[in-house]
Parts: structure tokens; sequence; C-alpha cells
């Protein structure tokens, strides 16, 4: 292993992170909007949410890819490949990011919504200040693993063109011919990169943990 | 979208299908199997075990699955483990499910209320016992949503296999794309197959959580 | 992540993916407008690539290079056009040609009948005709008859699996032939000793051997029909053109020798190839 591959890998390593980083965060923003109107009461709404989560969740995420890049110019939206992988990966992981946090608003304790009440908040204020707050505390540790889930999946960007991690290993070794190591580098990286989001993670538990 | 065309690939992507649930399902079990392993070795084996077997995970959780599989069926015969495609397919399949199912069942454990635990000890149940009444039933309970999760990610990671030349689903559907130029009707076949096993999985899933309500303890 | 073949036209989605056969004219404003007039205009010539496909192909520490690279540069010098190279994975390739990411493809791809009912080829660049790679210091491995019974692998969906399983058919007991998505996987399942040899075109398995001597070695000797490998167009009437002008320039390297010269560079060898091929005989 050169200084040469090694720095490939790297520029390609960055390429992952940034796509994943751009990837969750947006996710996370859209899975709230998701998580809203599938908490909403109007029907249609929860419908709608309904169907958004089952299809990113269900179809695989190539074939997103692959619709977001060759299919959309057809209807005059012709994505450069950056753009569709970004986007591919932010509609996916919403649908994911949306059903955990379902689960953390209805996990938050009958009791504390009860006690806001009594205290007179307003339904608005007990959704900014008590079951927010709550439920995003009682996601986080999921939204870390979806972070790292995530990481892993972006190597399907490839097939849109973006150079990543897995598409730059896979571009020396079919030229080097070394494929073992070159594999295992990459997946060394995407490890580091890996340990890099856990510890994240951890550090934002304890964070938000101290308002506990 | 010819219609022809994929009612004419039908039996052909019946047999990826069956190669597919055959990784799916028994690999998906043993991966439980090994997990819950894992899992009480953590709870039970002393804090080096669990160190070690922490970092384990951490590597196998950490890096992506392809290159898991990649290095095991062509790294494998270097080092004298010359499986063929299928068993290297549902090893690393099992291998790479544990990691996961190891974490969801900690978690599940971790989670049973240790008042719980205690009383199992008051009525005089030894360990092993505590572990089969009360732990493993009540974990069960409190993991089902993650593992039927779970079990949808393994499903879809087996799409994966087509490089160590199982047959499966993804690799079946795509090659009758390439060989009739037909991306969009591969495309079609590979969301409506997918969609639907996820689907189904999800509604097992909710139905078995449904019937297990009753036993849930307050 | 899902590997697919490459060669073979292991391609989906993308191409008709709203719509049937009509969609191959990918949008009706563009349909109307002459690509050649349109790429004039523009000074660019958009060419979809995988970087993939050592020796015409590939990325040499980071930066692209191969018999396409040289031979697209002489073909822009020639037209007056800068070539902008659009890097894909081989099975987006033909659908990002289809959904007119880019304006043809620097494949290449060996010509067969069924690729030239769906999309237009160049004249041929080099000859795709099968040989094998088997490992380094197999003395068993001399002639193409010596596969009899034995192990060989080749990608899936490609012209030469198709070869290499019709040859097998003649061969008393007939090879055990085994399908790869991708020849990468065929060439680390062959060091690893699944199989003993790859079938695959002379050119590339030939650079395979080259870069990797202590591992892999060439059977030169070719088996199964002769073919060719060409670049790919489309077949609309609006891209004719723009093909027929790449055709002359391609004709024009074959004749005054620049097409011997970048075979001999990449290939350490020159193929004798022909003007056109109208009917491929794979």
């Amino acid at each position: 292993m050169t200084w040469a591959v090694l720095s490939l890998l790297l520029a390609g390593a960055g390429v992952t992170a940034a796509i994943s980083v751009v990837s969750v965060i947006g996710g996370l923003l859209l899975g709230i909007a998701i998580c809203g109107a599938s908490l909403a009461r109007s029907r249609a709404l929860r419908g709608c949410a309904a169907v958004y989560v089952s299809f990113f969740r269900g179809v695989p995420l190539l074939v997103q890819l692959l619709l977001l890049y060759h299919a959309l110019p057809r209807l005059g939206l012709d994505l450069p490949g950056i753009a569709a992988a970004v986007l591919g990966l932010t509609l996916c992981t919403a649908a994911y990011q949306a059903e955990t946090l379902r689960g953390g608003f209805v996990n938050v304790p009958a009791g504390l919504i009860e006690a806001g009440r009594i205290v007179g908040m307003t339904a608005r204020q007990i959704m900014l200040r008590v079951r927010a707050p709550i439920a995003l505390r009682l996601t986080l540790p999921a939204v870390v693993n979806e972070a790292i889930l995530i990481l892993k999946a972006s190597s399907l960007v490839s097939v849109v063109g973006v150079a990543d991690l897995t598409r730059t290993a896979q571009n020396i070794a079919s030229s080097n011919y070394r494929p073992i190591e070159t594999f295992a580098a990459a997946g060394a990286l995407y490890l580091l990169l890996n340990i890099v989001v856990g510890g994240a993670g951890a550090g934002l538990g304890r964070m938000v943990g101290r308002g506990r | 979208m010819n219609l022809e065309l994929i009612r004419a690939s039908i039996p052909e992507i019946i047999d990826g299908l069956g190669f597919t649930l055959l990784m799916w399902l028994p690999g998906s079990a043993l991966a439980l199997a090994l997990g819950l392993l894992v899992a009480i070795l953590r709870h039970y084996g002393g804090p080096a075990l669990d160190r070690g077997l922490q970092a384990l995970l951490g590597v196998l959780r950490g890096t992506p699955f392809l290159v898991q599989i990649f290095l095991l069926y062509y790294g494998g015969p270097f080092i004298g483990w010359d499986f063929d495609a299928p068993t290297a397919g549902l090893l690393g399949l099992s291998v790479y499910g544990a990691a996961y199912f190891a974490e969801i069942i900690r978690g599940g454990l971790a989670a049973v209320p240790r008042g719980h635990v205690e009383a199992a000890a008051c009525v005089g149940m030894t360990r092993a016992q505590t572990l089969r009444r009360v732990l493993l039933p009540e974990m069960a309970l409190l993991i089902l949503p993650s593992t039927i999760n779970m079990l949808i990610v393994l499903m879809k990671e087996t799409a994966v296999l087509s490089i160590i030349t199982v047959p499966e689903l993804t690799a079946v559907i795509t090659g009758i794309g390439s060989l009739h130029f037909a991306y969009a009707e591969a495309a079609f076949m590979l969301a409506v197959c997918y969609w639907g096993l996820t689907e189904a999985t999800g509604l097992l899933g909710r139905g078995l959580e449904r019937r297990l309500q009753r036993f849930r303890l307050a | 992540m899902a590997g697919f073949g490459r060669r073979g036209f292991v391609a989906l989605a993308g191409s008709a993916a709203l719509g049937g056969p009509a969609a191959l004219s990918a949008g009706a404003a563009r349909a109307a407008e002459d690509v050649l007039a349109r790429v004039k205009a523009a000074g660019v010539l958009r060419v979809g690539t995988e970087t993939q496909f050592a020796p015409f192909d590939f990325l040499d520490n980071g930066k692209a290079a191969g018999l396409n690279y040289d031979l697209f540069a002489e073909l822009g010098r020639d037209m007056g056009l800068r070539i902008e190279f659009v890097a894909l994975p081989w099975e987006s390739v033909l659908p990002g040609l289809d959904s007119g990411k880019f304006d043809m493809v620097s494949g290449p791809a060996t010509i067969t009948k069924a690729r030239m009912e769906r999309y237009r080829f160049t004249p041929p660049i080099a000859e795709a005709t099968c040989a094998l790679l088997k490992k380094a210091g197999d003395t068993t491995l001399n002639r193409p008859e010596d596969m009899a019974g034995k192990a060989i692998g080749s990608g899936k969906a490609t012209s030469q699996l198709e070869q290499l399983k019709k040859f097998s058919a003649t061969l008393s007991p007939p090879a055990t032939v085994r399908e790869y998505v991708d020849f990468s996987q065929a060439y680390a399942d062959l060091a690893a000793g699944r199989i003993v040899g790859v079938a695959n075109s002379l050119p590339n398995i030939a650079y395979v051997a080259a870069q990797r001597p202590e591992t892999f070695a060439l059977m030169a000797t070719p088996f199964g029909e002769k073919s060719y490998f060409g670049y790919i167009g489309r077949k609309d009437a609006e891209y004719a053109g723009l093909m027929d002008a790449v055709d002359g320039a391609v004709l024009k390297m074959r004749s005054d020798g620049r097409l011997t010269a970048l075979q001999q560079k990449w290939f350490k060898t020159t193929f004798e190839t022909p003007e056109r091929v109208a009917s491929p005989a794979v």
C-alpha cells in the first residue's frame, strides 16, 4: 500500500464522510417533518407519512438512486451525480429517522405531559419544552446508529458517479489487481469514520444528558 | 414497460428469490442465536471478555458487509478458509447480523427492570432459571421491534452476495435487465420484490407484537 | 451495494424508466435539435466512461489513463472539441447514455449482433477475441483445448462468456464455467485458486498478466470467434451527424497510423482491425 494509493483512499473517505454528514442532518430535519405528519390529527397527513416511510424503507436505495439520476432528466430535472447522491441518501434516511423519532415521541412518559399541562403550559409549549427534547434524547442512540448505517450504505452512491471510498477502492483494485489489500484498507477507513461518528454520538449524549 | 418480459422472467426471479430467502432466513436465525450467545457472554463473562467482544463487534458493525464478504470469500483461501459461495454468504451474513443482534439483545437485557430479577432471586430461582424464565422472555418482548427492523436490514444486505457469485434476487434481476437492455423493467422488478418482502416482514412483526402484547408487564 | 458485470451491459434502471421505448429519445425538446450542432456550439463533447477497464480506461495513481483517453484526446483535436469525461460505474453508463447525461460512451464494448440492434458502434479500435489468464507457473494450460474438464471463469452476460461456453461445449469433458458479476472477482478467484483460468479479451488480460506477473500469466492463443471492440453511441436520428463525424475521425486515425501507435503503447502489440463490422460473428 503506497502513500499515493492511501491518499486516494483518504480523499474517497472524505467524500463519503461529507455526503453522509449532510444526508444524516438533512434526513433528520426531513424526518422531523414526516414524524410530525405521522402524529398529526389529519388522516391524509398520516396516510402520506405512512406511504413515504413504506416506500423509502422498502424500495432498495440502489433503485432510488438510479431513478433520481437516470429517470428525473425525463421530467426535465437533470441532477448532477453528487446532488442525486445526497438527495437519495437524505430521502432514504429521513424515512428511518422519522420512524425512530415517532417511537421516541410515543414513549415520552404521559406523566410529564400531564405535569406540563398542570403548570399551565400551552400545547405548543409542551411540544417544544417537554415532548420534543425528551423524544430527541430518547432517540439519540438510534440516530447515531442510523448515521453509521448511512455511512456504510453511502457506498451505493458510486452508481451515480460519485467517487466515494468504495468507488475509489474499486477503481484502484481494477488497475492494481490487488483487491484484497485495497478492500481491507477501505474497510479500515470505514471503521475509522464510524469510530469518529460513535465518539461524537457519545459526546452528544453526555451533553444532552446533562439536562436530565 | 415491457410487461411480456416481466411475465417471462417470473420463473427466473422465483429462483433468485429462493436464493435470497435461503441466505436471509437461516442467516438471520443463526445471527440471532450467535448474537444471543455473545450478549449472554458479555452479560456474565467479566470485564475482560466484555471489552474484547465489544471491540470485535465494533469492527463488524463499523465496516460495510460488502468489504467483509469480499475478504471472507476471496481472501479466505489464502489462510485456508476455502468456503463455497453459499456457505461463505451464510456465514458472513450470520456473523455480520450477530454483531447487531448482540447489541440489540444487550440493550434489551439491560432494560428488564431490576425489580423483576430481584423478585426472581427472592422466590429462590437460580441464575439460569432467572435467565430463562424472566430475563429472556421479557427481553424478547422489548426487542421485537428492533429485531424486525434488523431482519429487514439483513434482507437488503443479501443483495451484496451477488459479488461472491450467489445467484440471488438482485443478481438475477439485474442480469435480466442487462441481457434485454431493459433497465426500467429491472428497476421496477427490484422495487416490487424488495418492497413486498419488506412489507410482509413488517406486517408479520406488527402481528407478532399485537399477539405478544398481552404478555407485556406494566 | 451490488456489483454488476461490466462489459456485459449488466445495467439497470434509467433508460426507459418512465416509459417504454418511446423514452429512448430523451425528452422531446432535446430530440428536435441535432446533437452534432449542439456539441459544436458548446465546443464540448461529453463522453461517458467507467475508469475500471484497464488498459483502455483506468486510474493510474488517481489520474485517468489508458487508450481511451489518448484516443479521445486525438479525436477532440481533430474535431476541434474539448472532451469532458463523465465517470460512472459500468452498470450506470448505458442508462446514462439513454437519459442524455453525455453524448456517447468511450466504452469500449465488444461489437455483437444483439448490441448493434440497440446501439450504434464506431469502427473497431482493437480486437476483443477471447484468450485465457492463468496462474503464474501453471504448466497444464498451454492450448485452449487444455481447458477440458477444468474450472474456468468469465464475466456474467459478456460476449466472452458466450464464446467460452461455445468453445467449452466442443471439448470432452467440457470445462466447468463459472460466472462472475465482474471480471475483478474472477481474477480474485483465480488468485484464490477456486478456478484455474479466466476467459476475457486479449488486451484486457494481457494487461492483468503484465501488472501482476508473480500471480498471473497469459495463455495468449485466442479461441472462439474473432470479435472487436468499438465505442458506443445512440441510433436516434439526431445523433447520426455526431456519430458519422466520430466514425470519420476514428477512421482517419486508423489510416494515418495513430491508432496502431496507441495500440502499441497500451497493448504492446497491434491488431489488424477492419474498417467496419457490419455483421459481427458474435
